[in-house]
């Protein structure tokens, strides 16, 4: 099966969105932004729908609309935590202006909508491919330079910030990674499942890592590895391939809720 | 080290009237007063999160909040973001240099400084552990070695001693007493607690209604006392 051209672009696209979508969701639970991260990702529906209806790609529509969310987003720096209410608020209006473009969206509606709403993963281009390795590039580089501080005041806010850290702008950079990350992860498993690339495997990476190091390494290797499974599954037993992602981590993060359980009783 | 002149706290409104102080380097300094005298206000203004209402503060020879890297600072309330499998030992090597931008790596040498502080602190026995199952007096000799890391020249403590039982109360003291020892820094303290260290500390610092006195003796501990704090 892997001789076939669209599942190699499937499994490379695959395997880039896993290994940068490891890497950040880390962050992502470590500093308790689960809920920002879960809007951006719903936010993408409108960024694409939006794309569509100027004819422009849905990459970039999710890119822009992304960005200027998660600069808001990061400018409310710790504040992002406690404002569920302001991201809910702002959330469901942009959901509300998505409807609105696909209901301006006409033509092969059906089909549109399903591709943006669960990502089609099979489909992914070679010109695709293209974009998402440029921007896992991009996310990696940004990610290496922003690594000390990032994880000092992910770990330690009050004191990271007593030693000079400039917290704010390193939520907007954060935010403006997730913003790319979540662009990437919706060609693969779509605005409506992304948040689970986006938490599982930070999840499970906490949930067996001793260090930071090994726990970003656990949920990059968990991420590519339900990638690689789902997509067998998929191929093998004719199922949606984001379902098969999903529910691969999901049983991956109750494994080890349970051996935690186990241990407690 | 630390210069005030013509120095008032305050945010919008004046906390303290206008004081002046002239604080040698490595000098262990209590810092006593009643709620809201200004305490806390001193040291968010030492590390320049907080400008001074007006007069002058120098701090190692410069301006509050140019050289933070040199000082460390342990607040009284705190959230630490640790997963449930992570140590204490994690916390400390995060905080190396956190400040500077690059990949966080920590080499052989930086974990053999952690281990020597981990023991000077005395947390050697639980440094490797979940740092989530640490009791409170065990999480503050951790923040104690956290703060060492950087090797500062001024170390701020808020309220360590606060929330701690007695058997804590003086873990943490004697862990105080080997800094003192082995490490060359100045150490600001606030403590409603002042009587149990006061004979480790060189002078103290008494905000009060009636202003801002440096005092070498105990004597204004104990009549910070007897006004009922």
């Amino acid at each position: 099966m892997w001789a076939y051209e669209f599942m190699q672009n499937a499994l490379l696209s695959g395997l880039i969105v896993a290994t940068i979508c490891g890497v950040v969701s880390v962050f992502v639970v470590l500093r308790r932004t689960a809920f920002a991260a879960h809007a951006l990702g719903h936010m993408s529906l409108t960024g694409a729908a939006g794309a569509a209806l100027l004819g422009i790609s849905g990459l970039i529509g999710q890119l822009l609309l992304n960005a200027v969310a998660a600069v808001a987003m990061g400018l409310m720096g710790e504040k992002v935590k406690k404002n569920d209410l302001a991201i809910g608020v702002v959330l469901t209006f942009v959901l509300g202006l998505g409807a609105y473009f696909l209901f301006l969206f006409q033509n092969n509606y059906a089909g549109s909508v399903m591709s943006i709403l669960f990502g089609n993963i099979f489909a992914v281009s070679h010109a695709q491919l293209i974009q998402l390795t440029a921007l896992a590039v991009l996310i990696l580089l940004t990610m290496l330079i922003i690594s000390r501080p990032l994880i000092f005041a992910s770990i330690d806010p009050v004191v990271a910030s007593s030693k000079n850290v400039p917290l704010r702008f390193l939520s907007v950079i954060f935010f403006l990674v997730l913003a790319v990350t979540v662009s990437m992860a919706c060609q693969v498993v779509g605005a409506l499942l992304v948040f689970v690339l986006l938490i599982i495997p930070g999840a499970i990476g906490m949930q067996w890592g001793r260090t930071i190091t090994t726990t970003i390494i656990i949920s990059a290797i968990s991420a590519n590895l339900a990638i690689i499974i789902a997509l067998y599954i998929s191929y093998a037993f004719d199922l949606p391939a984001s379902f098969c992602i999903t529910m691969l981590l999901c049983v991956g993060y109750f494994v080890g809720l349970l051996k935690k359980l186990a241990k407690r009783t | 080290m630390i210069i005030c002149k013509n120095l008032v706290l305050g945010y919008d409104e004046p906390i303290t009237p206008k004081f002046n102080l002239m604080i040698d380097d490595n000098q262990w300094i209590g810092i006593i007063g009643k709620n809201g005298a200004g305490k806390s206000t001193f040291m968010k203004t030492i590390l320049g999160n907080l400008a001074p209402n007006s007069g002058e503060l120098q701090i190692l020879g410069n301006q509050p909040g140019k050289l933070n890297h040199l000082i460390s600072y342990i607040p009284q309330e705190r959230e630490i973001n640790l997963s449930d499998k992570m140590s204490g030992l994690n916390l400390i090597l995060s905080s190396y240099r956190g400040q500077c931008w690059g990949l966080a790596l920590y080499s052989k040498q930086l974990k053999q400084r952690a281990a020597e502080l981990i023991e000077l602190v005395g947390a050697t026995t639980y440094a490797h552990q979940a740092f989530n199952t640490l009791s409170g007096g065990q999480k503050k000799r951790i923040y104690l070695a956290q703060a060492l890391i950087n090797q500062p020249r001024l170390l701020l403590l808020d309220e360590p001693l606060a929330d701690l039982d007695p058997h804590a109360k003086q873990h943490f003291i004697e862990a105080l007493q080997q800094i003192h020892r082995y490490q060359q820094l100045g150490l600001f303290i606030i403590s409603h607690d002042m009587h149990e260290i006061a004979s480790h500390l060189d002078a103290f610092i008494h905000f009060s209604g009636n202003g801002v006195h440096f005092c070498e003796t105990i004597e204004c501990v104990k009549e910070d006392t007897y006004v009922g704090i």
